[in-house]
This record gives structure tokens, sequence and C-alpha cells, in this order.
């Protein structure tokens, strides 16, 4: 078993590697060879989540020891780690194919492959390990790839300084994860999983609502939860697979999957502030997303409320609803991200909706998988995203109702601003050139779309899945299926979304290339899109305090230390000299006198004359 | 002489005997000359490898020791004595693989009078070999000062801007650091009656004989505050930024890499062990300086925007990390601090490297003058990457191991868990400079002034010469981040050995929570206390 594991693990890393040292010259080889290695992937993936029968299987080894700390190097693999493996595996699979058809006249392929197969490395890292010093290694890592990848178009002002941003912010939120684990380590005696689990439920005084806020940090950076929340739309600036890849279906969720590893060391204050919290970014980003011109700026807001609808089920203390809800959001999210890099594909990069326009009818299969995408993001009856998000609502409903009112209200968002989206892009009359001259994509890229959609419409019944994938899910989905108000949630979640959709037919039937919102109500089109004015509140920060302050202490240090101290006590010594210097006057009875002088000292020192 | 002895020593030779021979004009040619120093730059690097993994951690104490006792110096008990421990090893491996870096560096460089240039830096890596490779303690203070003053010499020739007044602030600053640390040392060699003048006979004759805490707290101030000017511990570090940005890059690298260490080395390895209540007396100033070092210069380094003053900056910040871990005063800092000297060591003088090979691009340090490199030369975009994600401490790189052990370290004990957490804010600054550095210089457009200087002299990339001591800095540096245990096992072992002996600290360190281990099916991994482990430790493969 951790023969397969360790394969899983390196597999990319070798890809990678030799895809730094010996192809990097030969974009295509590198390209199949990391499609090759996801391919392989899935493969020892599945014999890993179907070989051991639904048991969990951990093991480890030391990795390091120094005095009273030992580090081990493990794999703990549970129900979680399962459905997320299954996830990263399958859904990286379909990004990797897509990124083939997509990347096809790329100039750097190789280094864009091998990063995805580093992302895969890292990623798989987190879902593997065992315990938590190990999960903020590849933690930091898949920051890294996420990194290398913002900054494909590195020759953009943006590209550049989007991936810079994603880093950092995340970084802030590392150094609260770090202090956690420190913390953990010191308070409980270990950061094993497993041990962890067993010390906080023998013993439950030792967790404190403190301790897991701080751990909580790593998950709020990654996950890109208020308030640090900024880096993810500015991301978009990467290649559009990876969005989906990264900044959508697997790398912002391993937040929501640290949390649900560690979800025995939360208290119940820090669950509910968690579950406001959620809800709060469910509705904010919704907003958020509503005014988005940018295709991708659009799906990164939703993506933003969806990670909020997660971490709300979690902080309803239904942990299986959230990876349940993961995983059908990686279907289609995944779905619509590639959808719209096959739109931004065949429009040569265009990327405002405004600028589209009547698509359906050129780029057909493209528009229904799209369509599907949105309709199962919206809750839309018996689709996917329907059985996961009525769950969360529904559980909401029955026992938070501040939450679920948060939460409902993201829900008609949702389903606003994804038909607005829909319906611009791909209803109505082609509005630029580039949308006149557009053509369905490729195969390699149209493929990837069906099974993403065909996942989209029957993942969400549960009972398709294997229990090795599902089981961790299944007592919370036990648990909300007893739940009462079935019917009555049924009414309101098919309301959420009919009046959405009808509202966005209304607003959006017939656009130009300006926002109808703008003219019918300023005010809160302008609210909107200020997106309460995060960003600029932090570049202020930046430019008006951190920068400031830097170049004060660096004045500071050039004044006080290295002038007053260094030179002053230099100064002093070349004052003595210059005393000194006033003896050699370079007239020899000068010279003579002071001779006489010391002669005379000594002579009367010699008798006594000091007095010994 | 067995084998080991033989390359423990030559690795202090060879150097020496080059430079020496370049210095007596052996070959007329420069091209004998760069020969001669590679093979001179590649012994001590090979040899250095080698005992590193040849050592034998079942030995208590030293490995490979050479002792030579009719020096005629047994009056003031001083014997001609090396040997390795599990401290110096690590470190004594890595002196060799930044000195291999540093001559390569030198090599390719074509500067001015080469073969000066060479025997002086060669002198300087022989002082650098003996300096880790000595038990002996006035051999261990004499090959430090044997490393230093070619360093002077080669700045004042060599440098750059000012070089001769920073030369001299330089030599001003260092030799009174030096003569700090070598009254304490002599005053340790006065105070203490032992057999000679190594720890293990000084670490035994205190123990049997005792010492008054006030003269402990004295001797532990001077060797601190000279070993502190010397590894430019806050607010004596101005030094070291404006030197590096003027030494000829080898010398920083080596400075900067190496020689720095030597007062780290010497708060590890002789002065915190031997006078444990001295150096808890002085952790809390301690702490707060190595904070001075890490947010002040931490913040001073965010103001930078010429490339090698923000490397120089950010090795002194860095320093900082280390110098917590000393003042921590418990084996899992003082080991987390050598694992963070090693790979602090690889990488600083790979930023140094790094940024010379920019500035040979460039023309210019100035990093608000670059830009969109990257497009021009990946493969040098790649390796800075790779040292600046180091050098922020990304896992995968050695770096990494060092900071995690040092928070860690500063978590065990309640009361520093404000210095934990403002010291872990360096996470964030570093992360800040280190990518702007990388933006700035790779990504982007090409900045105007860069466009006219390329038009002369057009950008290429890295040539296979330039490749080979960056790259053999990266392969270290990824060594000890991926098998940490490598060097965990060493540096262990001998922590273990100086820090938990003295009752002391072992007492602090052993102040676990008293957390249940119900339920568990090993023994409490982690949580076990010094004394245990060491019991377990044979158990274990």
């Amino acid at each position: 078993m951790e023969i397969l594991a360790f394969s899983i693990l390196l597999l990319p890393l070798l890809s990678s590697l030799v895809t730094l040292f010996f192809l990097r010259k030969h974009g295509n080889v590198a390209a199949l060879l990391s499609v090759a290695t996801a391919g392989g992937i899935l493969v020892f993936a599945s014999y890993l989540i179907f070989s051991n029968g639904g048991e969990d299987f951990a093991w480890d080894a030391n990795w390091l020891t120094l005095s009273n700390w030992e580090l081990r190097f493990g794999f703990l693999i549970d129900g979680p780690a399962r459905l997320l493996l299954f996830v990263v595996a399958f859904v990286g699979l379909l990004i990797h194919i897509f990124s083939l058809g997509y990347m096809d006249d790329d100039t750097a392929k190789s280094r864009y492959f091998g990063g995805l197969s580093i992302f895969m490395f890292s990623m798989l890292g987190i879902t593997l390990a065992d315990n938590l010093i190990m999960i903020f290694v590849f933690w930091e890592l898949v920051g890294f790839s996420s990194y290398l990848l913002i900054s494909h178009y590195f020759t953009t002002e943006e590209a550049a300084n989007a991936s810079k941003k994603a880093f950092i912010v995340n970084r802030i939120g590392d150094f609260g994860f770090l202090i956690g684990i420190v913390l953990t380590y010191w308070i409980f005696g270990t950061v094993n999983l497993k041990e962890l689990s067993d010390l906080a439920s023998f013993d439950p005084s030792l967790t404190s609502t403190a301790l897991c806020l701080a751990l909580a940090c790593g998950f709020i950076g990654k996950s890109a939860q208020f308030p640090l929340h900024v880096w993810l739309p500015d991301a978009m600036a990467g290649p559009t697979p990876v969005s989906a890849l990264i900044h959508a279906a697997t790398m912002v969720a391993a937040g929501i999957y640290l949390l649900v590893r560690i979800d025995f060391l939360f208290t119940d204050q820090a669950l509910s502030l968690l579950g406001l919290a959620g809800s709060g970014m469910g509705l904010y980003a919704g907003f958020c997303a509503f005014v988005q011109r940018d295709i991708k700026k659009i799906l990164a807001y939703s993506t933003l409320s969806q990670l909020g609808y997660m971490t709300a089920a979690f902080g309803l203390g239904m942990p299986g609803i959230a990876m349940f809800h993961l995983m059908t959001h990686a279907f289609f999210k995944a779905l619509m991200f590639l959808g719209s890099g096959s739109v931004i594909h065949a429009c040569h990069h265009e990327q405002d909706i405004f600028n589209y326009g009547g698509l359906r009818k050129k780029m057909p299969i493209t528009a229904l998988t799209f369509l599907i995408g949105v309709l199962a993001i919206s809750g839309v009856n018996f689709l996917s995203g329907y059985f996961s998000k009525d769950a969360i609502l529904l559980g909401a409903y029955n026992s938070n109702m501040p939450v679920f009112v948060l939460l409902y209200a993201g829900a008609i968002l949702t389903a606003l601003y994804m038909f607005r989206l829909y319906f611009i892009t791909f209803e109505g009359e082609a509005r630029s050139k580039y949308a006149k001259q557009a053509h369905e994509s490729a195969s390699l890229m149209t493929a990837p779309l069906i099974i993403l959609a065909l996942l989209s419409v029957i993942g969400g019944y549960h009972g398709l899945y294997p229990f090795s994938l599902i089981g961790s899910s299944l007592s919370d989905l036990e648990l909300v299926a007893k739940m009462p108000n079935h019917l009555w949630m049924i009414v309101l979640g098919t309301f959420a979304w009919v009046s959405g959709c009808i509202a966005a037919k209304l607003l959006y039937s017939k656009v130009d290339q300006s926002d109808p919102l703008e003219t019918k109500a300023p005010a809160f089109y302008r609210l909107c899109s200020s997106k309460l004015y995060f960003d600029e509140v932090y570049a202020l920060y930046v430019k008006r305090v951190q920068d400031p302050w830097a170049r004060f202490l660096e004045v500071l240090e050039l004044l006080f230390v290295s002038g007053l101290m260094v030179r002053g006590s230099a100064g002093l010594a070349a004052l003595f000299a210059l005393l000194a210097k006033t003896f050699y006057v370079g007239r020899i009875h000068a010279y003579a006198f002071w001779f006489i002088l010391g002669t005379l000292g000594f002579l009367a020192y010699a008798s006594g004359l000091f007095g010994n | 002489m067995n084998f080991d002895q033989f390359l423990l020593l030559g690795a202090i030779l060879v150097p020496a005997l080059g430079a020496l021979s370049l210095l007596c004009g052996m070959g007329r040619s420069d091209d004998f000359a760069k020969k001669l120093s590679c093979f001179a730059f590649g012994f001590p690097c090979l040899a250095g490898i080698a005992l590193f993994l040849r050592f034998d951690d079942s030995i208590h104490g030293y490995n490979f020791t050479v002792l030579y006792s009719r020096m005629g110096l047994q009056e003031l008990k001083i014997n001609f004595h090396l040997g390795l421990n599990g401290v110096s090893s690590p470190l004594f491996a890595m002196a060799g693989l930044v000195g291999f870096g540093a001559g390569l560096a030198a090599i390719g460089s074509g500067v001015e009078r080469i073969r000066l240039y060479l025997a002086l830096l060669l002198f300087m890596q022989s002082g650098l070999m003996g300096l880790f490779a000595s038990v002996d303690l006035f051999f261990y203070y004499l090959f430090h000062e044997f490393a230093l003053i070619p360093t002077f010499v080669m700045i004042g020739i060599w440098g750059g801007r000012d070089r001769r007044s920073i030369a001299l602030e330089i030599t001003v600053y260092l030799t009174l650091g030096a003569l700090v640390s070598l009254g304490g040392l002599i005053a340790l060699n006065v105070m203490v009656d032992a057999k000679s003048f190594d720890f293990p006979s000084l670490s035994q004759a205190i123990s049997e004989m005792g010492m008054g805490e006030s003269t402990q707290f004295k001797i532990f101030g001077m060797l601190l505050f000279g070993f502190g000017v010397l590894v430019a511990l806050f607010p004596f570090h101005t030094w070291a930024p404006r030197g590096y940005e003027a030494a000829p890059t080898s010398v920083s690298m080596l400075h900067a890499g190496v020689l720095k260490k030597f007062g780290l080395y010497g708060l590890v390895q002789i002065a915190a062990p031997l006078l444990p209540e001295a150096a808890l007396a002085w952790s809390p100033y301690l702490l707060w300086l190595a904070l001075g070092n890490v947010l002040f210069v931490g913040f001073v380094t965010l103001a930078q925007t010429n490339l090698k003053s923000m490397v120089g900056n950010g090795s002194v910040m860095h320093m900082g990390y280390c110098f917590l871990g000393v003042g921590v005063c418990s084996s899992l800092g003082a080991g987390a601090a050598v694992m963070l000297m090693a790979a602090h060591g690889l990488s600083v003088s790979l930023m140094f490297l790094l940024s010379q090979y920019v500035y040979r691009r460039s023309g210019t340090l100035e990093m608000t003058q670059m830009g969109g490199l990257a497009s021009q030369t990946p493969v040098l975009a790649c390796f800075f990457i790779a040292a600046s994600l180091a050098t922020i401490g990304l896992p995968g790189f050695g770096n990494f191991w060092g900071e995690f052990g040092i928070f860690l370290s500063l978590g065990e004990n309640s009361d520093h868990q404000l210095i934990l957490g403002l010291a872990a804010l360096g996470i964030i600054i570093s992360a800040i400079f280190g990518l702007r550095a990388v933006a700035r210089i790779f990504y982007g457009k090409q900045s105007d002034e860069l466009s006219e200087y390329a038009k002369d002299s057009p950008i290429v990339d890295l040539s296979v010469t330039e490749m080979i001591p960056a790259g053999v800095l990266v392969s270290a540096l990824l060594f000890l981040g991926l098998w940490p245990k490598g060097i965990s096992e060493r540096v262990n072992h001998e922590i273990h050995l100086r820090y938990d002996s003295s009752s002391s600290l072992s007492g602090r360190t052993s102040q676990l929570p008293p957390c249940c281990l119900a339920g568990k099916d090993q023994e409490g991994k982690g949580s076990v206390s010094p004394e245990d482990r060491t019991t377990l430790e044979p158990k274990k493969d």
C-alpha cells in the first residue's frame, strides 16, 4: 500500500524533473509526458482507493529527529482522503487533457506542463499526508506551484503582480497556520492526525478556540476566505485550465479538506464563527460576481461563494456534506472554467462577456455543457448541485436561521449571476469581431467538457458512488435526509433558481456592450463593483504604511546605527588621534623637551615621589 | 594516518598549498592557475562530503581526530587538535561546497590579477575548513583570523564602490568583534583549569570544579558580543550589507555563507553548552536582539532596491533566526540553528552568485532598472526563483527545516510565545522582498535602461561553467530539504551530548505538557523527554 501511495506521489515529481532537465525545448513531449503521468496517477489512485475495501490505511517512517521533536513522513488514507484523491486524480486528468488543446499554440508548453506536474505532486501530498507538519510542507508547495502557474504569462504586469500577491497573501494565512501547528505540537505532544483525534476525544479540554482558529488561518488563506480572499480573482491571470484545476476544483478546496481533517479540534464557538463567516462569504462574493465583466472573474467570485457554502456546511457541523459539495463543485466548476477556456480560446483571448454573444450557435457543445454547469450550480432540481447545496441549506434551515438566510440569499444570487453569464455569452447576437468568427473547439477540449457535464448531472446521487469513496460523507447525508422540512426546502430551492433565472432573462436578454444594471441601478452597481474596497485598502496599507515604514527604518538605521554609533565611535577614535598627533610637531627641541619631561617623570616615579 | 585523517588534513592543507604555489609563481600562465585552483577548491569540497558521509554516529564526540601536542605551547594548554563532530561535520561539508562554488565563480569571473585573487581566496578557504575542523579553541580562533584577513585585502583591492572606506569599516568592526571574543576565549582558558584548551576538557573541568555564576555571566557576555558582532547581531549589523555589496562576489559568498557562521558556531558548540546558566541569563537579551534582526532588518530589506544590498540585508535578517534558536537555550533550538546555518550558508552564497550573474547581464544592480529578464534567460530565472524561495523558507529546501525547528523551539516555553508570534512575521516579510525581487528582475516588461544596455551587450542565458556552481549549491539545498534526516541525525546526536547532559537545561527541555498518551500504539512520539529519548535511540534504525 505504501508503495502505491509513494508512486502516486513520486510519479508527478519525477515527470516534472524530467521535464525540467531534458524536455525544456520539447514542449510537445513534455505535454504528453505530463498527461501520461496524470493518467498513471488516476490508475494508481483507483487501486489505492479500492484495494483496501474501504478500510483506513496508515503508514509512516521517520523523516527527521531533532532533540525532542520527531517528524514522521506518513500517509493516512481515510474517507475524506479517498474522496479528495479521486477528485484530484480524475478532474486533474481531464484538465490535463483539456490543456493539450488549450495550450496548443503556447511557446512555453514544457514550463506549463512541468508546473502542472509539480502541482499534482504537492496537491496529492496534502491529500495523503498524515500529520500537520507534512500538510504544511505540501501546503506551501501548492502555493509555490500556484505561484509558478499564475505567472505563466510573466511578461504581463498583471500576471507578475497576481502571482506575487497570491503567494504573499497565502503566506499571511500560513503565518497563523504555522503558529497553530507549533502550539498544537506543544499542547498535544504530537501532530499526527490520528493521534490528535484520539487525544482530543480522550480529553476535550485540550482543544481551544484560539488554537483551532490559528490553524484555520491556513484554510482562510488557501481557500481565499474573508479577509484574505483578494488573491483569487487576481489569480485568474493564469492560463484558464490552471484556474480550473488549482483555483476552482482542487487547491482552494484543500482548505476545506484541512478543516475536515482536523474537525475534532474545533470548538462550538469556532464552528459557529466559521458558519457565519462562510455564509457571509457566500453572499458577498455573489454580489461581487454579479457585476463582473470578465468571464473568469465571474467564475472566480462564484468559486469564493461556493467555498463559503462549504465552510458554512463545516461550521454547521456537517463535514461530510462539505466534502460532498467539494466534489460536486469540483465537477461543475471545473466544467464551467474549462467551458470558459473553450470560449476564450475560440475568441482569441477576449475575456469580456459583453464582447461575446450568440456563441451557442457557433459552439454548440461548449454552450450546452456550460448550460449544464450553470443549471447544476444554481441548484436546478435533481442535478448534482441540487443535492449538495440544498443539503447545506436544509441543514442550516433546521439549525441556524441567520446562516440559512445568508445562504439562501446567496443561492438566489448564484442563479442570477450564472444565468446572466450564460445569456450574455451564449445568447443574443455576436457583439465583436472575434465572437463572430468563433467556432467550436477541438475534440481534445470538448471531450473533457462532456464527461464533466455528465458528472454534473448525475454526480449528486450518492448511491452511484462506491462506499470507498463516499463512505465518510454518508453519515452526514443520512443526518440531513432525516431532517424535517424537506418539501418546504424543495419549494424554496426551486423558487431560488427559477426567480434568479427569470430575473436574469429579463435584465440581460438584450444587451449591447454595456451592463444594463449600470444605468438602471447605478448606486447598487457601483457598490458591487467596489467589492467593498478590500483591494484598495490593502494596496493603501502597502503603499502608505508598510513601504514608508520600511524606508523610515532604513533611514533610522543609517542615522543612528551606522551613523551615530559606528561613525561616532570612529570619530571618537579620530579625536584621540588628533590629540596624539599634536605631539608630533617635527621640531627636534620639542621632542627633546618631551624626552626630558618623560625621563623626569620616570625618575620621580622610581624614587617614590607619587607614593607607592 | 588513516584515510579519513588524510582527507581532513588535506581539506585544510591543499588550498593553503595551492595558494602558496600560486604566490610563488608556479607556472606562469593564468590557465594553469585556474586549473590548479579548481583542484584546490574541489578537494575540500569532496573531502567535506566524504567525511560527512563517513561520519560514524556511534562514536561519542569527535570523529577522525588528529592530535599533535608537541607544538611547544603545552604551557598554554594548546595542542594542534583536529576532528569533526555532529555539529561541525555538516558545516564542514557546507564550507567545502560553498568554497567550491565561490572558487568556480572566481575562476569564471575574469578579474584582473586573477592569480593573486585566487591565491587569497584559497587562503580564505583553507582557514574556513580549518575553523570547523578545529577541536582546540586556539586553532579555532586562529583559522578564523586566517580566513578573515584576506577578506579585508580583497575588498580593498577588488571591491566595488567605496571599497576603501568599507574595507576599513569592516576591518575595524570585525577585528573588534574578534578581539572581544578572543578575550572571552582567553578568559575561559585562564579561569578554567582544564587539561587542554578544547571543549571536552573544558566542560569536564567546569563540571568537576564548578564556576562562579558572575564569572560565567561575564565570559558568556564577552563571547556573545564578540561573536554577535561577527555574525551581525542587531544592532551591530550595519557592516554586513554594506560590506557584501562592495565585496567581490566570491568573497561575499564565502564570508556571508561560511565565515559569518564562525560566531554562531562558537555559541552553539562552545559557549552555550559550556556555560548553560549564563546562557539562560543572557537569553532574554539575546532573543530580543535577534528579533531586531528579524523585524528591523527585515523591514529595512523591504526598502532595498539594490539587489546585492537586498541579499545582504536578507542574510542578516535570517541570521536572526539562528540567534533565536541559540537564545532559546534548548537542544531543539540549537540543533535547528545548526540546520539553518548549514542551509543558510548554501542559500545566501547562491543568492550572491546569482546576483552577480544578473549583474553581468543587466549591467546594474538596481532592480527598478531591470525587468522581463526571464524571457531571455529562463535558466537563470529558474535558478533565481529556486534560490529566492529557498531563502524565504519554502519546504523542499533546507532552510525550511531550520526555521521550522526554531519556531517549534520557541513554542516550547510559554514565555516565548510573544517572540514566536513576532518572529514568525518574518516569513511574510521575507516572502515579500523575495518575490518582489523576482518580479522586478524577471517578470513584466523590460525596462528602457535594460533595453538600452542590451543593445551593446546582448543578454544570453547561463553558460555551462556558470551553471555548475549554482547547480551544486541548489542540489545541496534540495538534499537538505528533501532528506532532512541526513543532517538531523548527525546534529541530533551531538546536540544531545552537549545540551542535555547539563542538568539545568534538560530540566527545561523536558518541560512538556502533561498530556495523556492513552490510546497510542507507539510510545508517545514527539513527547518523549530527552532523557528517555537517549535510551530509546539505539532501538531505532
